[in-house]
């Protein structure tokens, strides 16, 4: 994956044409964008309503994908700053900024869609239990990442504050993952990613591993368009240092 | 069977409108990246 990210940067400093500068489309964006919205019709209305929670249950298929990628990103924030502080190679700290931003909006739904299942089902929008109260932390620390590298005017500066408090930032996400188990708490546990196999009838099964898969790719897809915009704001940068030094 | 439709249709609107809200937020900021002066970019300018 990173690999293609770094790939797709490239035409910027060659100036090659591509299809997507052509049109100025990027159609790995559309699809993926397309799938979720087809995952979001067949959760809507090909997929069982839960007997007991009721049509509130289909939250499930929003929301747990969500956080499934809003881990993936920040877990790839951590690997590629630390990959930055031994490397120092800027390209990495441009997919961890590019993956921070792009994990909180995806922790954002998370923690909207959360509320909006617990009310029917729990009778309450939020408890400070442990998962609850971690993903809300979760959240604040990549916001704050955000607003560290804003405030950092050297780059080189800044990619070695946001890559140790990306990686500290993301050894938040175990104990999430884990908190179900340690504490008590209202979330329910795990019925997928587990060490049994997923406790789900097969038609809910199969919208969730959609869910997963398009959420996955539309992750992807914000990651490549959000660096390439990283790539460009850089290298404008530079070409504005090099005119003011010239 | 609970009647509570209405908190899943809000948590599908909720969550398409931030995925959509963001996306075209770096296809804006893309674009206004590709139009300024020095961006490395010419065939995009204009």
């Amino acid at each position: 994956m990173t690999n293609s990210i770094l790939r797709d940067a490239a035409p910027v400093h060659a100036g090659r044409t591509s299809a997507a500068r052509r049109t100025g489309v990027d159609w790995m964006l559309v699809v993926a964008i397309a799938a979720v919205a087809g995952t979001f019709v067949r959760a809507m209305l090909f997929t069982p309503v839960e007997a007991r929670q009721g049509p509130a249950q289909k939250i499930f298929y929003v929301h747990a994908p969500s956080a499934w990628v809003a881990f993936l990103a920040f877990g790839l924030v951590a690997v590629a700053g630390l990959l930055y502080l031994w490397l120092r190679d800027l390209r990495l700290d441009r997919i961890a900024e590019s993956s921070a931003e792009v994990g909180l909006a995806f922790t954002t739904i998370v923690l909207t869609t959360g509320p909006l299942w617990g009310k029917p089902v729990w009778g309450t929008w939020w408890t400070w239990d442990a998962r609850l109260t971690l993903t809300l932390f979760l959240w604040f620390i990549y916001a704050g990442y955000l607003v560290l590298r804003g405030a950092v005017e050297d780059r080189a500066q800044r990619a070695r504050y946001a890559a140790v408090l990306g990686a500290l930032g993301a050894l938040l996400i175990p104990f999430i993952h884990l908190s179900v188990y340690l504490f008590r708490t209202l979330h329910p546990q795990p019925i997928v990613m587990k060490p049994s196999a997923p406790s789900l009838p097969g038609e809910m099964l199969t919208t969730l591993l959609l869910a997963f898969a398009s959420f996955t790719l539309l992750y992807v897809a914000l990651l490549r368009a959000r660096y390439r915009l990283a790539t460009i704001r850089d290298e404008r940068d530079d070409a504005v240092a090099a005119e003011d030094a010239g | 069977m609970p009647d509570n439709g209405a908190y899943y249709h809000a948590a599908y609107v909720a969550a398409g409108t931030i995925l959509i809200g963001y996306a075209l937020s770096v296809w804006w900021r893309l674009r206004a990246a590709r139009r300024s002066p020095g961006s490395g970019a010419p065939g995009e300018r204009g």
